[in-house]
């Protein structure tokens, strides 16, 4: 009896070792991947989540080149130079993009990859048994990142706003979701939960001269100041014009909500507050500076100018950008740049002779690789520039057959702060205070440079102010993928892009002024010279010299020996309102009420059968 | 685990003369009364032996002592004769019986060995017998149509293609479709890729769940059972065999090109259409400079690049022999084969060993092992990345001559500026091929052993042990010519090491109950066998990855391989990769048994049931349980058969059947972060975590359900047998990798939804057509007819799928969707081109105006439709074409494919034919779709666009063009006039999005006809041979793929070149193209 029960305990403790042995044998340990509760352990892990969630601004499909330099296109500053009819970015520039158009869907589907990863970092930081029970270090630097997630997150979104209106949204991360077939969220909605989510991210970011204290080196993470800089952006957007659906209270209008002054104060607010902390962020000296020897010299700018911005890096499709390889001048040599942002004639003229934001935003000549040979162009192949291979040092890349430089896309500089808190407050006053004329002239101010005396007299009248505004905002940021989401939310795209034509048109002839919003702006186009003659001899791009004037009749004026002459104004400029060519079609397919929005990608769609196409797509 | 064949003896008692010294016979095959080849004949008790010739003849010499001998003649399959001799001067027929009694060959079947007689399960098989006459190193190759119900698809023509093979159409939508490979028991991924032709004794595969259901994991695919050669009884003779052959192969099919004045004329007409003359300027853009073309040499790169005559040697050594207590074989091969391409040969040393030994009356071992060692070099044409990585396109779209001044060796480096657009970038295909350097390294280690303890007379046990460790090392070095050097190396050459070492251990162990030992009335009738078993499968993938960039100029693949730190960035914006590494395990855990019950020889039932817990689900949904049931009725058996006396055999199966499958990569059903993410803070990439998918903690088994009923019989004496099988298989809680929102942050979440079935009929019939003593003709033929359909797809009813061969932005090419099959091809219906009289023709200002009514397919194709356009077809009833008016434009799957085998042999002549087919699968021709379109100016076009839409007639005048938006042309008669007979449309010059618009054209017909081999041999007389002190020589000649006839245009219709998902088969794009070989080759005996 007892032998046998002895052999029973025997049998069944061997059974449970097996059983225990199973259980372990049938779950080996993951070595090559993590889960949550080692992620979420400790600060480094979590910081590299949070660095995931970075990832999606960067690359191709992010602010590498689709989004920064095929969505905003066309404006009434810049072409997209691509055919109509190439289903890729022509059309998107041109609008003419249907659902299928293959450059949406990658984009698109970065922009929610950001959006689930900060998701994931947004749950489960705040869980974290060191937010609540670290060292005081441990718990700022724990907040920091959290609030970096949720501005991320906002910034995703807003971008997805900004160019396809009502998107599906969701809040946790997706393994959390019961349904994950999710119909449009009205975009007045998402942009109150990111308003929120950013007044809370306020108060867990810290300054940017408050990280060293973290032990946080400086860098292109997100600090407070790109927080309220974004809160206010997202504010104004929110108080702004856009695009609604059919199904909306509104209809298929561009539309924008009665109480769009709650969101101007908001907006307002925010700049205010970041105008009191000249220490963290302010104008830098120079604006050819900001560009030539921060941005394309891969160097943080002391100022804080740049608020917000993506860091590139890496040289390939997922990490880096394509800035000064798509964009920026023509380097004269085979295979080294695409020269795709095309600048109208009219946005070239739009400066004043003595604004030297022009030359930095513009530019009107290639190089050689060796910078030796230069040659000028006409206005009709001007070119964006404030992304120049030529101006790329630190290192140089000027004889790189790559296509990525490692160059940082602005998403948000002071400078944007100071004419937010301008319009807001003429907005708010019906008319402009003394302090929103201050922050406007000190943006143009710092344009102009040495001719700071020459920007003129500023109106204060609320109409003429707004119409100052939307003026210098284009000087200001042109090329910085900003100047199409501006006019949606004043709604003036469809009229902004109707009188760029018309003033084209104008050019053209020789004949006319500036019309519509910029008709105050007395530059006579008969007065503009039909060529121009310039000399090579100088050995830096910008030090072309011009022997006769931009801006004045060439008066009989001949080449001399060794100079070039180059046709200037002619019937050409016009020819990028026609419909056939690759640098040509401008805003050709424009419908008011429809082309504000881009199309949900096919593969979307298809992938959701609870996702609806609107604005007659 | 196949045991060794029965020995049992039959004695066939023969009175023999005592003075002659020499033994003439013959070996025949009792069953067919056929010679049979390659019986062993031997002397007990000497070493002296011999092997019979094709016709089953032989010679020995017995010693002259004038002691009684036994002769001890064996073949596999066969039953051992001992025969006792003293010597004969007249010619005998030894008779040798099938193993065991009529039909009672054994197949291992679910972890016990069955009487072939027995098996009710529905399966295909293949023997070293019939495979002998194939000299290709492939096994996989080799099976093509020769197994009822088993498609085997040849990924391409590279000596190391990858070769799928599906059993019953394949359930799985998403997840990898191949069958479970069990090699002498033990489970072995790829098992067929790896062991050499001559070592494989036999191959069965099964096919319905009954047989399959007991492999429980994985079996739902089928399971190829291979078992390799053992040794024998041979009554301790050495047989020591050599086989060796050696040929050559050609390019099977060239691809038309342009004439150099075609070449000239389509790059002026392309530069007056488009208004860009970068094609043309470099050579002078004047219609009289074109005209000197016609008289320009041609200079055709496929010839210089993908036609080299390709030498190949193969030879092995085979040596094999035992005793009743120990059998041994051992062999040992080598087989080089160069590639058609240049600098492409493969190089496979292979080594296999097998022991059994039986160490008491109740214990029984073996030992097992075999070593692989494998090099590739080249980087062949195909990758499966977008059409920028792949090589085929740098040799046909190479302009089809030698410029002055140039030579076949030249770089032309505006050349290669022109050729950008398309990231094409044309560069001569010989310097390209020579940068881009890629050598693999492959080493297989097998080692397995078994124990077979006897504890009673019923009941015995089997332990299996097996372990497998495959590493594989990919060395890539690419020069500053080639587009990775280009686009991410700085122009500066790149390397990169890829190293993966996958390791398996399988252990099984079984217990077998079988009441055949028992005596009395009960055992007369009944038949039991009961088996239990348990068994663990690890795996362990362990791989690193490593790559360099921007080696110094003028570094070679060889010292930058060697020193992977020499490269160092140009400049500080530049950053080396970093390293990556793997490592994942996996397990699984199952119990399984089965019944085996017969009664009265007459029914049969198997009942088995398995139980499986894998580590790639979660604890919750771990464990899957997949029961079969079987039953047959052996009709030939019965009282009332009895008169039908030309009836053999006649056996009526059906089954009834679960199977799982669990090929999903590991830790899907929790979150799991990986490091794949970096961040380039301050220029600096730094590592960031991100998820790795979307986990789906619901994850479980995939399960098909599979019924069949069959019918085996064998008549006439056995010398006809036919076996026909109907099936219908249901998938269900198939494993998809299915599309989800992307507002999730993920393009996809695997699940189980949705379900697939495949229906079919397979039929199998051999035969001996005419057999007498000189001439022998048999024949065996197969032929396989199965549907596919996907009956649900979940919350979804269809979804679109890219093959990726031109890049992402490409429209998707496949359609997933229920009621159709898997594999359906998706796009536009073309057709043809724009005529004159689709327009109105205003003769005054020469303007064409659509009529209206004609569509417009302007937003496909980005060109405003002229006279000559391309022109698709409009579906959804509106006239502009859109994606709206794609449908469904070809099914990847044929409706019924086979093959037919036959043997011809006379006196010592054997002939051996072997024909495949296959019949209504599509394939699209995607070389022909890209390589006729305008896109790059400067490439060149394939031969057939000469017949295309001219726009410049024979002055050089254009006489279409397009003038602010409007076209405006030449008269329609003058446009017909200079296009009488265009077959094609003017080419496309857009984008690839445009120009490589999936549709109708590009889809051909792929159905074919291949005279896979023909092989003619020789024996030598036994007497001659006796001479030469041999025991067997044969000499032969073979031609490999002798012929196809198809309707296919491309190289060859046997294609699939994007296989990352069982959703996107049938791309012909820039496969390695097939060749033709001619082969010599010797079998010696010693």
């Amino acid at each position: 009896m007892q032998n046998k029960t002895f052999k029973l305990t025997i049998l069944v403790s061997l059974l449970l070792l097996v059983a225990g042995a199973c259980k372990k044998y049938l779950q080996p340990a993951a070595v090559s991947s993590f889960s949550p509760d080692y992620v979420f352990s400790n600060v480094p892990n979590a910081q590299k989540a949070v660095l995931g969630a970075y990832q999606d601004l960067a690359g191709d499909n992010g602010y590498g080149i689709r989004i920064s330099m095929y969505f905003p296109y066309d404006n009434d500053e810049m072409i997209g130079i691509h055919q109509i009819g190439d289903n890729d970015r022509g059309d998107i520039a041109h609008y003419n993009a249907n659902a299928g158009n293959g450059q949406l869907n990658n984009p698109w589907s970065q922009l929610y990859q950001g959006i689930e990863r900060a998701n994931v970092c947004i749950y489960y930081i705040p869980r974290m048994d060191l937010y609540s029970k670290g060292t005081d270090q441990q718990v700022k630097e724990l907040k920091r990142l959290y609030g970096e997630s949720l501005t991320l997150r906002a910034q995703y979104y807003f971008e997805l706003i900004r160019n396809w209106g009502d998107v599906p949204a969701q809040f946790v991360p997706a393994a959390m979701m019961d349904n994950l077939f999710q119909a449009k969220t009205d975009r007045d909605t998402i942009y109150n939960h990111l308003l929120n989510d950013l007044q809370l991210a306020e108060s867990l970011v810290p300054w940017r001269t408050d990280i060293a204290a973290l032990g946080d080196l400086p860098d292109e993470r997100i600090t407070l100041g790109a927080v309220k800089g974004l809160r206010a952006r997202i504010a104004l957007n929110r108080g702004g014009y856009s695009l609604r659906r059919a199904s909306s209270s509104y209809g298929q209008v561009m539309a924008r909500p009665a109480d769009y002054l709650t969101y101007y104060k908001i907006a307002h607010d925010e700049c205010s507050d970041l105008m009191a902390r000249r220490d963290e962020h302010t104008l830098n000296a120079s604006f050819q500076g900001l560009f030539k020897d921060n941005i394309d010299a891969h160097t943080l700018d002391k100022a804080g100018e740049v608020m917000f911005q993506v860091a590139m890096a890496g040289g390939a499709g997922s990490y880096d950008s394509k800035l000064g390889y798509y964009d920026g001048v023509k380097v004269n040599a085979s295979q080294t740049g695409n020269s795709a942002i095309g600048v109208l004639a009219t946005y070239y003229y739009l400066f004043d002779s003595t604004d030297a934001r022009r030359d930095v935003t513009c530019a009107a000549y290639e190089v050689n690789k060796d910078l030796t040979t230069l040659a000028l162009h006409p206005p009709t192949t001007l070119v964006e520039a404030k992304f120049r291979r030529d101006w790329i040092s630190n290192p140089s890349q000027m004889t790189s057959s790559a296509q990525y430089y490692g160059i940082n896309w602005p998403i948000l500089r002071f400078s944007d702060i100071l004419l937010m808190y301008a319009e807001t407050d003429n907005e708010l006053n019906g008319g402009a205070s003394a302090t929103a004329v201050s922050a406007f002239e000190e943006v143009r101010k710092r344009g102009y440079g040495s001719h700071a005396s020459a920007i003129g007299v500023t109106p204060t009248d609320h109409d003429g102010f707004f119409r100052a505004i939307v003026k210098e905002r284009s000087l200001e940021f042109g090329g910085e993928g900003m100047r199409k989401f501006d006019l949606i939310r004043w709604n003036l795209l469809g009229q902004r892009l109707t009188e760029a034509k018309a003033d084209l048109t104008a050019m053209s002839k020789r004949n006319g002024t500036f019309s519509g919003i910029y008709a105050n702006n007395t530059l006579d186009f008969s007065k503009l010279p039909d060529s121009l003659i310039y000399s090579k001899a100088s050995t830096t791009p910008t030090g072309l010299i011009l022997r006769n004037s931009l801006y004045a009749p060439r008066n009989g004026l001949l080449p001399a020996t060794g100079d070039s002459m180059v046709v200037w104004t002619s019937k050409k400029i016009a020819d990028v309102l026609m419909s056939s060519g690759s640098s040509n079609g401008y805003a050709f397919y424009f419908k008011a009420n429809h082309s504000e929005l881009l199309p949900i990608p096919q593969s979307a769609l298809d992938a959701n059968y609870n996702l609806k196409q609107d604005y007659g797509y | 685990m196949k045991k060794m064949p029965f020995l049992i003896g039959l004695l066939l008692l023969i009175h023999l003369g005592l003075h002659a010294q020499t033994v003439k016979g013959r070996v025949i095959d009792d069953s067919t009364n056929i010679g049979l080849s390659d019986a062993s004949i031997a002397i007990s008790g000497t070493p002296r032996g011999t092997t019979s010739s094709p016709d089953g003849s032989f010679t020995i010499t017995l010693p002259t002592d004038g002691k009684k001998h036994n002769l001890l003649i064996s073949h596999s399959g066969f039953e051992t004769l001992t025969v006792a001799v003293t010597s004969t001067t007249e010619a005998l027929s030894f008779r040798l019986k099938r193993t065991g009694k009529a039909l009672e060959d054994v197949v291992v079947i679910g972890y016990q060995t069955v009487r072939r007689r027995d098996v009710l399960a529905s399966v295909s098989s293949v023997s070293s017998r019939q495979l002998k006459d194939i000299p290709l190193n492939s096994a996989e190759e080799s099976l093509a149509g020769r197994l009822a119900g088993v498609q085997v698809t040849g990924s391409e023509g590279s000596p190391n293609a990858q070769v799928l093979i599906r059993v019953r159409g394949g359930g799985s939508i998403t997840q990898d479709n191949s069958p479970l490979y069990i090699v002498d028991g033990i489970q072995l991924d790829n098992a067929l890729s790896t062991i050499s032709i001559q070592d494989i004794e036999s191959i069965d595969v099964l096919k319905d769940a009954a047989s399959t259901s007991i492999y429980g994991a994985r079996g739902a695919n089928g399971v190829v059972i291979i078992t390799t050669k053992g040794g024998r009884n041979t009554g301790g003779r050495t047989i020591i065999t050599y086989n060796g052959f050696v040929g050559f192969s050609k390019l099977e099919k060239q691809l038309p090109v342009q004439s150099p004045y075609d070449y000239m004329y389509y790059q002026f007409e392309r530069a007056k259409q488009t208004g860009d003359s970068s094609g043309i300027t470099p050579y002078g853009y004047k219609w009289d400079t074109v005209q000197k073309y016609k008289n320009v040499n041609p200079y055709n790169w496929q010839n210089k690049v993908l036609n080299r005559t390709a030498f190949q040697q193969t030879h092995n050594v085979s040596v094999t022999g035992g005793n009743e207590q120990t059998q041994y074989n051992l062999s040992v091969s080598d087989a080089r084969q160069d590639g058609i391409m240049l600098g492409s040969d493969y190089d496979r040393k292979l080594l296999a060993f097998r022991f059994d030994h039986n160490a008491s009356a109740n214990l029984k071992i073996g030992f097992n092992a075999r070593y692989n060692n494998t090099i590739i070099d080249g980087a062949g044409t195909s990758s499966t990345g977008s059409s920028a990585l792949n090589f085929l396109r740098q040799v046909l779209r190479y302009r089809p001559f030698i410029v002055p001044g140039q030579t076949d060796a030249s770089f032309d480096q505006n050349y290669y500026a022109e050729t950008n657009a398309n990231s094409l970038s044309l560069v001569n295909p010989v310097l390209l091929n020579n940068a881009t350097y890629r050598k693999s390294f492959n080493n297989i280690i097998d080692l397995n052993a078994y124990a077979n303890y006897t504890f009673t007379k019923y009941l015995s046990f089997r332990s299996t042990f097996g372990y497998d460790n495959n590493s594989l090392r990919t060395d890539a070095f690419d020069d500053t010519l080639t587009n990775n050097s280009k686009n991410n190396g700085a122009s500066l050459p790149i390397a990169d090491i890829n190293t993966m070492v996958n390791s398996t251990i399988d252990n099984t162990n079984v217990f077998t109950f079988n009441n055949s030992a028992m005596s009395g009335r009960f055992k007369e009738k009944n038949n039991i066998t009961l088996i239990v078993g348990e068994e663990t499968y690890q795996t362990h993938a362990k791989g690193g990855y490593v790559e360099t960039r921007y080696f110094p100029l003028g570094t070679t693949s060889t010292a930058a391989l060697g020193n992977m730190n020499l490269g160092t960035p140009p400049n500080s914006s530049l950053i080396e990769p970093k390293p990556t590494t793997t490592d994942v395990s996996t397990s699984l855990l199952s119990f399984f048994t089965r019944l085996t019950y017969g009664y009265d020889r007459k029914y049969l039932a198997y009942l088995s049931f398995r139980a499986d817990g894998s580590s790639l689900f979660s604890s919750e949904n771990r464990w899957g349980y997949f029961p079969a049931a079987t039953a047959a009725w052996r009709i030939s058996e019965e009282n009332f058969m009895s008169k039908l006396t030309w009836v053999n055999d006649l056996k009526l199966r059906l089954s009834y059947g679960a199977a799982g499958n669990n090929r999903i990569s590991p830790y899907l059903y929790s979150p799991q972060f990986n490091t794949n993410t970096q961040y380039g803070l301050n220029e600096q990439l730094v590592t960031g975590f991100a998820p790795a998918s979307l986990s789906n903690p619901n994850l479980k088994w995939e399960t098909t359900v599979s019924r069949n009923i069959g019918l085996d019989g064998t008549l006439f004496n056995n010398r006809f047998g036919f076996t026909v099988d109907l099936y219908s298989n249901k998938t269900h809680d198939l494993l998809v990798n299915t599309p989800i929102p992307t507002s999730a942050g993920y393009t996809s979440q695997l699940q189980n939804v949705g379900s697939t079935t495949n229906k079919g009929i397979e039929v199998q019939l051999t035969g001996s057509i005419i057999q007498n003593r000189s001439f022998n003709w048999t024949a065996n033929f197969n032929i396989s007819f199965n549907q596919n359909k996907i009956t649900s797809l979940g919350q979804q009813k269809s979804y679109l799928q890219n093959s990726g061969w031109a890049g992402s932005s490409n429209p998707a090419d496949y359609i997933v969707q229920v009621g159709q099959p898997v594999g359906s091809m998706y796009g536009l219906l073309t057709d043809g081109y724009y005529k004159t009289s689709d327009f109105n023709y205003n003769p005054a200002t020469r303007v064409y105006t659509l009529k209206a009514g004609q569509p417009n397919d302007a937003s496909i194709t980005a060109s405003t439709p002229m006279p000559g356009s391309l022109k698709y077809k409009g579906l959804n009833g509106d006239t502009v074409i859109t994606a709206a008016d794609r449908t469904v434009i070809g099914h990847a799957q044929p409706k019924f494919f086979g093959g037919l085998g036959q043997q011809f042999s006379y006196k010592g002549f054997d002939l051996s034919i072997f024909i495949n087919f296959q019949y209504g699968n599509k394939v699209y021709n995607y070389n022909k779709l890209e390589f006729s379109s305008g896109y790059t100016p400067g490439a060149s076009l394939l031969g057939i666009m000469k017949d295309r839409w001219h726009t410049v007639d024979n002055n050089g005048n254009n006489l279409e063009s397009l003038v602010n938006g409007q076209v405006v042309g030449a008269s329609p008669d003058s446009l017909n006039a200079l296009n009488k007979g265009a077959k094609y449309w003017i080419p496309l010059v857009g984008s690839s999005a445009t120009s490589f618009t999936p549709q109708s054209w590009a889809v051909e017909d792929a159905s074919f006809i291949r005279i896979n081999n023909i092989t003619l041999g020789y024996s030598l007389p036994a007497s001659l041979v006796k001479k030469m002190k041999l025991s067997r020589f044969r000499i032969y000649g073979t031609v490999n793929n002798v012929a196809v006839i198809t309707g296919y245009s491309g190289y060859d219709p046997e294609v699939n070149t994007r296989r990352d998902t069982p959703v996107t088969p049938g791309v012909d794009y820039s496969a390695y193209p097939r060749s033709r070989s001619f082969i010599a080759g010797v079998n010696v005996t010693f």
